[in-house]
């Protein structure tokens, strides 16, 4: 068992194409680390540097004490599950475990052993005979894993690997795999593109784009206190609405764009007329009675998801007016055309710096 | 999926079958039939009279002892081109598909001996192996080896191996190429990880999953030693010296058209008609059930 540390890692492929601009961030012991972020991040690139099939160009990664940067693959002492899980299609269930012990001349009774424990804890007991070719998708995944744990390695490394299930395999793979690195206590470093995934497995969040670390933190610090507005659309569905603003004069809220709607907001650290970002989050917007209203919402499409409803409309002001997306309760009824007025509450409003997207205050 | 193409007429799909219908009833069935008519007479050179003698010209094919010789140096000739060939194509394949700059330079050389005629092959391989001008014959007699192929079987031999196998390297290269770039390169990465070097993810990850093209190349291999390299060796032994190198496909021509024993010729193509057809059956039989994973 060790953390995992990163310092100034960069990535310059040979054709000039920078992937990853400089991370630092350290994973501590058996902690399960989610890189989340739009596909071309640079996300997989980082993993595939820890694992050691990308060189690193620039920096440093230490797995517990030891740098890795000059280490083949083998000798890291990791463990990979990736995205078409990479089984061998001609080897059993019970080989494709083996695989990676036999390497390492690890005796025929201990391989027995480590194969058949992590067999049974993946309810693969029945199938270790059988070819990868012969496995559903959610079984061959269960494979992938058992391949990494049997290892026993310091760091597990997960390259997206529920995107190839379907949406409810998805779900209780997620489970499983949380379960089982918890009992594990394995250091993990998860990458995905899907934010649902990323807020429910993760202990801390990695939030990249463009190659670059926006935020680091734990899912709901992130969620609560994202640090760009880049963050803050990323995490959390249906994503947060950017409304165009300004700060008003007597400094105690903004005043949305071509609309007239006035928001009070902590906007004490920022100077009067100075335009900002306002974020707004769909399930941060309460209906509120007409003169109470903060907002009001002209609805132009309607989302019944039965748990909650979402509204979809604009902002009515001079010309189309900016796009908001509302949650409701489930029970609420919404039709296309109504004007729904809503309020929020100071704190749920997040204010961005319109030019490079940072939080303000 | 089904892709089935209603015609309304009778006369299209005819029309659109023909060409390859002609084809095979002019240079095959035709030729093929007039074979086995031969197979089973016994002419005089000059064609002017015949008589039917059922299987003798088999039964005395089978007690020539030239013919049996033939036969084993066939096998022999053909097993060594195609593990030659093969070896050599994996190889490069192997180093191609690890090439990163020049890629399409590379390949495109690689090819080119395929574009190559046999008999032309023959002549490039005779010139340079020439006992009295050829250039590696010089080199070999620096090397205190007398090299000569009119008066030496082995050398004979050991120089059609080296032309049929190098003009098969492109075509058995192209395959191995496609093959190997058709394995998943997660599948690599994983083995590394699993703690396999290089040598032991080739013989335990890459060669395995190689295995349906190894097996179709070895059959197309041996088919094309057996009957394609008849211009190699006529451009570059003529089947000599004393027979070294009269290889099956060799025979039928000298017996044919040299000897004259038109039966008996037509006998042993016969024999090698039936050989293909064996292969070819064992080929579509086995191809996608035996080898597969």
């Amino acid at each position: 068992m060790a953390g995992l540390t990163f310092s100034g890692v960069r990535k310059t492929y040979p054709n000039g194409v920078r992937a990853v601009h400089g991370i630092d961030a350290s994973v501590g012991d058996g902690e399960l680390i989610v890189i989340v972020g739009p596909s071309g991040c640079g996300k997989s690139t980082l993993l595939r540097m820890v694992a050691g099939l990308e060189a690193i160009s620039e920096g440093e990664i230490r797995i517990g004490e030891r740098r890795v940067n000059e280490l083949e693959p083998a000798d890291r002492n990791i463990a990979m599950v990736f995205q078409n899980y990479a089984l061998y299609p001609h080897m059993s269930v019970f080989d494709n475990m083996a695989y990676g012990l036999r390497n390492r001349r690890t005796p025929r009774n201990e391989i027995a052993r480590r194969v058949a424990a992590a067999a049974k804890t993946l309810q693969l007991e029945d199938l270790l005979a059988r070819r990868p070719g012969q496995l559903s998708g959610g079984q061959r995944q269960r494979v992938a894993m058992g391949r990494a744990i049997v290892r026993e390695p310091d760091v597990f490394l997960f390259d997206e690997p529920l995107s190839n299930l379907d949406a409810r395999l998805r779900v209780q793979m997620r489970l499983e795999i949380r379960r089982l690195q918890q009992s594990l206590g394995t250091t993990s470093l998860y990458v995905t593109h899907d934010q649902v995934e990323a807020m429910t497995l993760a202990d801390r969040l990695i939030v990249m784009n463009g190659g670059v670390a926006e935020q680091i933190g734990r899912p709901l610090d992130v969620y609560r206190h994202p640090a760009t507005a880049f963050v803050a659309g990323f995490i959390g569905s249906p994503a947060m609405n950017f409304l165009p603003a300004t700060v008003a004069a007597t400094g105690s809220g903004v005043i949305i764009s071509g609309t007239g709607h006035t928001l009070t907001a902590a906007v004490t650290a920022c100077e009067p007329q100075r335009p900002v970002l306002v974020g707004l989050r769909p399930e941060h917007l309460l209906p509120a009675s007409e003169d109470s209203a903060a907002l009001k919402v002209a609805v132009d499409l309607v989302e019944a998801l039965g748990a909650d409803t979402l509204a979809h409309g604009i902002l009515p002001g001079d010309g189309a007016g900016p796009a908001l997306t509302v949650r409701l309760e489930g029970s609420r009824r919404v039709d296309v055309g109504d004007t729904v007025p809503l309020t929020v509450s100071p704190d749920h409003v997040h204010l961005f710096d319109p030019g490079n997207g940072n939080r303000l205050v | 999926m089904e892709k089935r193409v209603v015609f309304s007429g009778r006369w299209v799909p005819v029309l659109l079958l023909a060409p390859q219908v002609t084809i095979t009833l002019v240079f095959f069935i035709w030729p093929a039939s007039q074979a086995l008519y031969q197979s089973v007479l016994l002419e005089d050179a000059f064609g002017l009279s015949r008589k039917f003698v059922w299987l003798d010209n088999f039964r005395i094919l089978f007690a020539d002892p030239l013919y049996l010789d033939s036969f084993g140096r066939t096998a022999f000739f053909s097993s060594v081109t195609a593990a030659l060939s093969l070896g050599l194509a994996l190889v490069l394949a192997v180093m191609a598909d690890r090439v990163i700059k020049g890629t399409a330079l590379y390949r495109t050389f690689l090819i080119w001996p395929y574009a190559v005629a046999p008999a032309v092959a023959g002549v490039l391989w005779f010139f340079m192996f020439n006992p009295s001008i050829g250039t590696l014959t010089y080199l070999l007699r620096f090397l205190g080896y007398q090299w000569n192929h009119y008066l030496n079987g082995t050398d004979a031999m050991a120089l059609i191996i080296l032309a049929a196998s190098w003009k098969q390297v492109s075509y058995n290269f192209l395959f191995f190429l496609a093959g190997l770039q058709a394995i998943p390169r997660s599948l690599v990465e994983a083995a590394a990880i699993d703690g396999a070097g290089p040598f032991k993810r080739f013989r335990t990850i890459i060669f395995p999953l190689l295995s349906p093209t190894t097996f179709f190349l070895l059959v197309v291999n041996i088919v094309y030693a057996f009957f394609d390299t008849f211009g190699i060796v006529h451009a570059i032994t003529s089947g000599g010296p004393a027979q070294a190198t009269t290889i099956l496909v060799y025979k039928v021509y000298s017996d044919g058209f040299i000897g004259l024993d038109l039966g008996g010729s037509a006998a042993q193509s016969v024999i090698l008609m039936a050989v293909v057809i064996a292969l070819t059956v064992f080929q579509f039989r086995y191809i996608e059930r035996k080898v597969a994973y």
